[in-house]
């Protein structure tokens, strides 16, 4: 352990710790651009210039050691001194086209500059021409004019996805980022690098001029692409109050979690989030007519039904298929109602196939919460659905959302048979039109509650998005559902938010009981 | 029948003051008919609309968006003066221009002059210099409220 000072401030850390680190531990924040906490220091940028005590010249916090009993200032005049003269230097050759920017408004260059810059440039030269826009990656514009020379790219595609698409080339006034040959950054986690840039050098095509960064409200939520649960940022426009835009979710940002991703996503969870918005449905359905019907009326119905049956003993009549885009807490109300109250004979699972897996995060299970269903207690393996539809009368079906690649063929055929079919859907599907009900629900981004990953962590998660029209979150329908069956009335009413179920389950199965988190 | 009474006082008041005024003025206008000169002028009627005042320069009229010497709009779609604009009245969406030297053009710039406050914020936030309100027009009243919707061609003139 080391004892060190940093502006009067006491720390104690680890011997080997870098000042960086050290004084970001004790709360106090030293300004840099090449450090990122991904990789080792690189010592490019001079940013981090701090004063040591007894040491003649500035030091560089990102990549000095601490020393037992270190007296370190981080705001003394020669370090403000340098910390403008650094920036006046990067800025020489800088653009500031911030309004053409798409990282202004979160770039480190222009934050710097409000904070410890504010000097009239003294440069009269005119600013060196570079190429203003290239395509470096499927998804990836570079502006060689904006590249502070950093290397954060470079460092990234080295170490964390060793494919080595960029270099920096040429020396000095000429050096540059590019791509070698013309050879384009494409790997699946390419998307990593416009956030990663400090500055707006490297730009997101799919963000570009979209709209601009400080209209965006960030609220955390976790992807639910794949069974690797990472946590990410789900950044939506609120909306002008006289203008209407297309759509909410404008991009998907990284959210650490050294325990589940790291600091990455892969491009399939950052670019696939059309689904949050295109073909959503948001209304009732009964009998293909869109009539205003209220939740609660069709609760009662839909309970009326299962009520009928069950008092007929004709439980086993009931035919129920899941997709693993429940969360945890719905697939243990399922698990009570569905099994333990009414004792159906038919629960299956219809998940959409597994795709190929890449090694890093991206899995190969595509929904999100297989393990948590394993570890409820249901059997995951799809059933032979001739015989499974058979008998059936009563067929409910959570599909939310459904996408291209779920499989419904073996369902089409006997769902006209089936006496009576409710679907329980987010987006609008050729499949709807076949069911007697479709009742709109709310996806994972719109609710809470929590998810089970591939590796067995529990994640609880809480609404990154309104719910769009008259969707409900399921586990909200099926405490509503279970409490008109009355079957089992004092247990569920207990249950008010994703989290009391929770609790509840955590006391009944032992799983979820221990941490995973 | 008290209150009656009251309505008449009122109305003899009114006619005391505009008497008053009529003779102050008056007596301002004849000393200047005398080459007079005093601190106070009389009043003068303008004749709007035939006659109408001059507008000073600094005065905040309709806005207007200037124009590259290509003749596309020199607006960079930064929305700033989205931001900026107090009664959420102007919307703009980007679009991308072939030329890497420009890159962000307006594909649609709107500003809705029915909720428009003329506070000149959007001039004063614009890093462009694109959008001005000199343009000296103040008569753009219309019957419908759409009409009031002003796009790209119309602020480009
Ligand atoms: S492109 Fe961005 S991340 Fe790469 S070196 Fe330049 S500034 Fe750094
Ligand atoms: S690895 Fe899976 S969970 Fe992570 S971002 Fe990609 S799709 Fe989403
Ligand atoms: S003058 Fe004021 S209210 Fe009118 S558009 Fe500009 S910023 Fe908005
Ligand atoms: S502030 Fe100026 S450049 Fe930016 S969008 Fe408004 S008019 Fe265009
Ligand atoms: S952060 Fe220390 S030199 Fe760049």
């Amino acid at each position: 352990m080391a004892k060190i000072l940093i502006d009067e401030r006491e720390c104690d850390v680890a011997e080997g710790t870098t000042i960086l680190k050290a004084a970001e531990s004790a709360g106090l924040q030293i300004p840099h651009l090449c450090y990122h906490k991904a990789f080792m220091p690189e010592g490019s940028c001079r940013m981090c210039l701090v004063e040591i005590e007894g040491l003649p010249k500035l030091e560089l916090a990102c990549s000095t050691q601490v020393r037992d009993g270190m007296k370190v200032s981080t705001k003394s005049e020669s370090v403000i001194e340098a910390r403008k003269g650094v920036l006046e230097c990067l800025l020489a050759d800088h653009p500031i086209d911030c309004p053409i920017c798409d990282k202004a408004g979160e770039c480190k260059l222009q934050d710097y500059y409000e904070e410890y810059g504010l000097f009239e440039s003294e440069f009269n030269e005119e600013k060196e021409k570079r190429q203003k826009k290239i395509e470096i990656g499927k998804n990836l514009l570079h502006d060689q004019e904006r590249c502070v020379l950093c290397r954060r790219c470079v460092r990234f595609l080295d170490e964390v996805t060793k494919t080595r698409e960029l270099g920096v080339f040429q020396r000095g006034v000429h050096a540059e980022v590019a791509t070698y040959d013309g050879i384009l950054v494409d790997n699946n986690y390419s998307g990593n690098l416009a956030e990663l840039c400090p500055v707006g050098a490297i730009t997101d095509k799919d963000f570009r001029f979209k709209t601009r960064t400080w209209f965006l409200q960030s609220r955390e939520s976790i992807c639910t692409l794949c069974s690797r649960g990472c946590n990410i940022y789900v950044e939506s426009h609120q909306g002008f109050s006289r203008f209407s835009l297309p759509k909410r979710v404008y991009r998907i940002q990284t959210r650490e979690n050294q325990m589940i991703n790291g600091f990455w996503i892969c491009d399939k969870g950052r670019y696939d989030y059309s689904y949050l918005d295109q073909e959503r449905l948001d209304k009732i359905v009964v009998n293909n007519s869109e009539d205003p019907q209220s939740w609660q009326e069709i609760t009662s119905i839909v309970a009326g039904e299962i009520g009928r049956l069950f008092h007929m003993k004709r439980s086993s009549h009931i035919g129920l298929i899941l997709q693993s885009w429940l969360s945890n807490e719905e697939l243990f109300l399922i698990d009570k109602i569905f099994r333990n109250d009414i004792n159906i004979g038919k629960i299956s699972f219809l998940d959409p196939p597994e795709e190929s897996s890449d090694d890093f995060l991206l899995t190969a299970e595509r929904t999100p919460n297989r393990r948590g269903a394993k570890e409820i207690g249901f059997d995951l393996q799809p059933a032979d659905w001739e015989k499974f539809l058979e008998d059936v009368d009563l067929l409910f079906v959570f599909a939310s959302p459904i996408k291209g690649d779920t499989d419904f063929s073996p369902l089409k055929a006997a769902l006209d048979k089936i006496e009576k079919t409710v679907l329980f859907a987010s987006h609008n599907h050729e499949i709807n039109s076949l069911f007697d009900m479709v009742l709109p629900m709310s996806l994972i981004a719109e609710k809470g509650g929590s998810l089970t990953n591939i590796v067995g962590s529990v994640q609880g998660f809480s609404p990154a998005l309104d719910a769009p029209g008259n969707c409900k979150p399921a586990w909200q329908f099926l405490v509503d559902l279970a409490k008109k069956l009355m079957i089992n009335f004092d247990f569920y009413n207990q249950f008010s938010s994703p989290e009391s179920i929770r609790e509840v389950m955590k006391k009944e199965i032992p799983y979820f009981r221990e941490e995973h988190e | 029948m008290i209150k009656a009474l009251g309505y008449f006082i009122a109305i003899i008041k009114g006619s005391l003051i505009t008497t008053r005024h009529f003779m102050v003025n008056m007596w301002f206008h004849t000393l200047k008919l005398f080459r007079i000169k005093t601190k106070r002028k009389g009043a003068v009627t303008i004749q709007y609309p035939e006659e109408k005042r001059k507008i000073a320069s600094r005065h905040r009229s309709l806005h207007r968006l200037l124009k590259r010497e290509d003749g596309k709009p020199r607006c960079v779609a930064c929305m700033l003066c989205v931001t900026v604009c107090p009664s959420e009245c102007i919307f703009v969406e980007a679009a991308e221009d072939p030329d890497p030297e420009v890159q962000k053009v307006p594909s649609i710039f709107i500003i809705d002059l029915s909720r428009c406050c003329f506070c000149g914020f959007c001039v004063e936030a614009c890093p462009e210099d694109a959008i001005r309100m000199d343009t000296g027009q103040i008569e753009f009243a219309e019957y419908s409220r759409d009409k009031l919707i002003y796009d790209l061609e119309k602020l480009m003139g």
